[in-house]
């Protein structure tokens, strides 16, 4: 039996502090809980919600197969900043799910190591365009995994859109009926596509500040900014939301609710993402964290993903049962990611302060 | 030490003296000369501050009667009627604001209700019910409720009954001895009973991310912001919450000498 040192005690009790002044109460037990399960090997994984015990254990039952006795561990991540406060908070995951426009941040940050591709039975499989988006410097820091859009889902019965464009997150003729996506980069590169800027990944300081000046005058049409998938669905389906910037996921929950809605491609073009899977520099389980990518990434996973969530797989051998998923969310077009479909999130060299001005919008 | 440590993290993150890799750390006021000039955040803070200032005085406002009558109307059954006042505390924070949702959504409980009875169209619901400054409001002046009443509760209990028939023997009316005995010497409760709820909702901020939209944003949402969406600023987000620490036990340390000081006055 494993018992606790006073080492370990004091390791708990400051991992636990460390989670205290970021998370609360929640965040001192979840990090106290964590250093105790690390003392006992089970594979830690930090992810998003509906990807772990909440769901989405259909999509690495390989994993579970070949390891009967090591349950993952799941810690929950709301987005790549909340991963990056609880990684530097003192938390250990094995492997993260950042998405493909933080690649290199991560890759430079000095916190991951590149995979072993030769450990992934399934990599041969996976889409060429997006194993490359996962490399820097040559090295493949990113296993791709789930992928999607992020466009405008709306009620037919209420919205009639002028033009499929971004500018409906904008109109006024929908005062209280929009929801944004609480993300800096996002709303700051629709600003951006909608003022033509040549790069809206990395605007200068007088188009963010054109940007922000935007977004600020338009926050009054806007009910609520999303942070949780569940909030979206819940707000659209009650009917106080009718248009919303989304992912496939919510257009799917809501034809599910037989709710009338369409999932508009805007003309400036969707932003599409990657998941990426990431592995934790000095991670005691390196082989257990391969196993389970490796079960992520199988054809059998993301059929699963694409039946039950509406995302893409990176599995090219993936193929959904629907046959209007697979049109509707264009699953087998290689390169729907990309252009000319669509605009693949990049990394975004000042970061920092796309972040700081959207906190200005929310606060303004 | 449980107490102060943090705080002393907190600090050291707001000068600098600790950073989040890869940024390094070296001592720099920078984020507090920010913070200081920074119009957004200042507006922010006044904001929540007043909105929490409205929710502690009505709050205030409605227990009073409410603890007034339990301690003062002789009822034998005051006890019970307390426990009734605090039963809601039974369940869960999370799901009473929840609940709230389903009452004043679009199609909630008072949106359909108007609608049936014809006062409002279905096409056009009361939206600023809910994901409002109105709905933060209205629920945490209800979560806060009972945390008001208690105070108020006992300072009104112990207050001695004898004080009140000597004012009626010498001629006072029933609102002059309220006004002249009861609420002089229930004042401290009334304090208390305000801070206990001002205190904490200034900060508050699971509420209006559940019920506030983007109009209830609060003070509170911006300090987690800052630590865990976007890009973590635990630089300025350190600022932003010994800001509000500072204002916080400065106004504490007013009112309770305040209320040490009408506790010690010679009666």
């Amino acid at each position: 039996m494993h018992t606790l040192n006073r080492r370990d005690l004091l390791k708990i009790a400051g991992l636990a502090g460390a989670a205290g002044v970021v998370g609360g109460p929640s965040a001192v037990a979840n990090a106290a809980r964590t250093a105790l399960a690390a003392e006992s090997g089970a594979l830690q994984v930090l992810d998003w919600a509906g990807y772990g015990n909440d769901g989405g254990q259909a999509m690495f039952a390989q994993y579970v197969k070949q390891h009967p006795g090591n349950k993952p561990k799941f810690t929950y991540m709301t987005n790549e900043a909340d991963a990056l406060a609880k990684i530097q908070a003192g938390l250990k995951p094995d492997l993260f799910r950042p998405y493909v426009g933080w690649v290199e941040y991560f890759a430079t940050s000095g916190l991951v190591q590149p995979w072993d591709t030769s450990l992934l039975t399934n990599f041969k499989h996976l889409n060429p365009f997006m194993v490359k988006a996962g490399q820097y410097a040559g090295k493949q820091y990113g296993i791709p995994d789930d992928w999607g859009l992020d466009a405008i889902l709306y009620r037919t019965d209420k919205v009639k859109p002028k033009t499929n464009s971004w500018s409906l997150l904008y109109d006024e003729r929908y005062k209280g009926k929009i929801a944004w996506f609480d993300d800096p980069v996002e709303n700051f590169t629709i600003a951006g596509l909608l003022h033509g800027f040549k790069d809206p990944w990395n605007q200068s300081d007088a188009e963010l500040a054109q940007s922000k000046a935007f977004l600020i005058s338009k926050k009054h049409l806007v009910r609520t900014i999303w942070a949780s998938e569940t909030d979206l669905d819940q707000q659209f389906a009650s009917g106080d939301v009718w248009i919303a910037l989304a992912w496939p996921n919510d257009w799917v929950q809501m034809k599910a609710k037989k709710l009338p809605v369409v999932y508009m491609h805007p003309k400036e073009k969707p932003i599409a993402w990657v998941g990426m899977f990431m592995l934790l520099k000095g991670t005691p389980r390196p082989e257990l964290a391969h196993a389970y990518v490796d079960a992520w990434s199988s054809a059998k996973s993301g059929k699963w993903l694409e039946d039950n969530y509406g995302y893409g797989h990176a599995n090219t051998l993936a193929k959904p049962a629907s046959s209007d998923l697979l049109k509707a969310l264009q699953l087998t077009n290689p390169r729907a990611v990309a252009l000319p479909n669509a605009y693949l999130d990049r990394n975004v060299p000042r970061r920092a302060v796309y972040a700081k001005a959207w906190d200005e919008v929310k606060a303004a | 030490m449980f107490f102060l440590a943090p705080i002393g993290i907190v600090a050291a993150y707001s000068f600098n003296a600790l950073a989040l890799p890869p940024s390094s750390p070296g001592f720099t006021t920078s984020a507090w000369r920010s913070f200081i000039h920074s119009s957004v955040y200042l507006r922010l803070f006044w904001k929540s501050v007043e909105m929490s200032l409205i929710v502690s005085a009505l709050v205030v406002v409605v227990a009073f009667p409410l603890a007034y009558f339990l301690a003062l109307s002789g009822t034998k059954r005051k006890y019970i009627l307390l426990l009734v006042l605090i039963a809601p505390f039974l369940t869960s924070y999370l799901l009473r604001v929840l609940a709230w949702k389903v009452i004043l959504g679009d199609q909630g409980v008072v949106n359909s209700f108007l609608a049936w009875t014809g006062a409002r169209s279905p096409d056009h619901p009361i939206s600023a019910l809910l994901y409002s400054r109105f709905a933060v409001m209205l629920v945490l002046g209800y979560v806060w409720l009972p945390f008001v009443a208690l105070p108020i509760f006992v300072s009104l209990e112990s207050l001695d009954t004898r004080l009140l028939e000597a004012a009626s023997d010498l001629g006072a009316t029933r609102w002059q001895a309220f006004r002249r005995v009861t609420l002089p010497l229930t004042l401290p409760g009334i304090v208390a009973a305000f801070l206990f709820v001002f205190i904490p909702t200034v900060g508050e901020f699971i509420t209006p991310s559940l019920v506030g939209g983007t109009s209830g944003y609060m003070y509170g949402n911006q300090i987690v912001d800052l630590f865990g969406t976007g890009f973590p600023d635990w630089e300025t987000g350190s600022v932003l919450a010994l800001f509000l620490l500072a204002v916080i036990a400065a106004l504490t340390v007013v009112f309770s000498r305040f209320i040490q000081g009408r506790d010690a006055a010679p009666a």
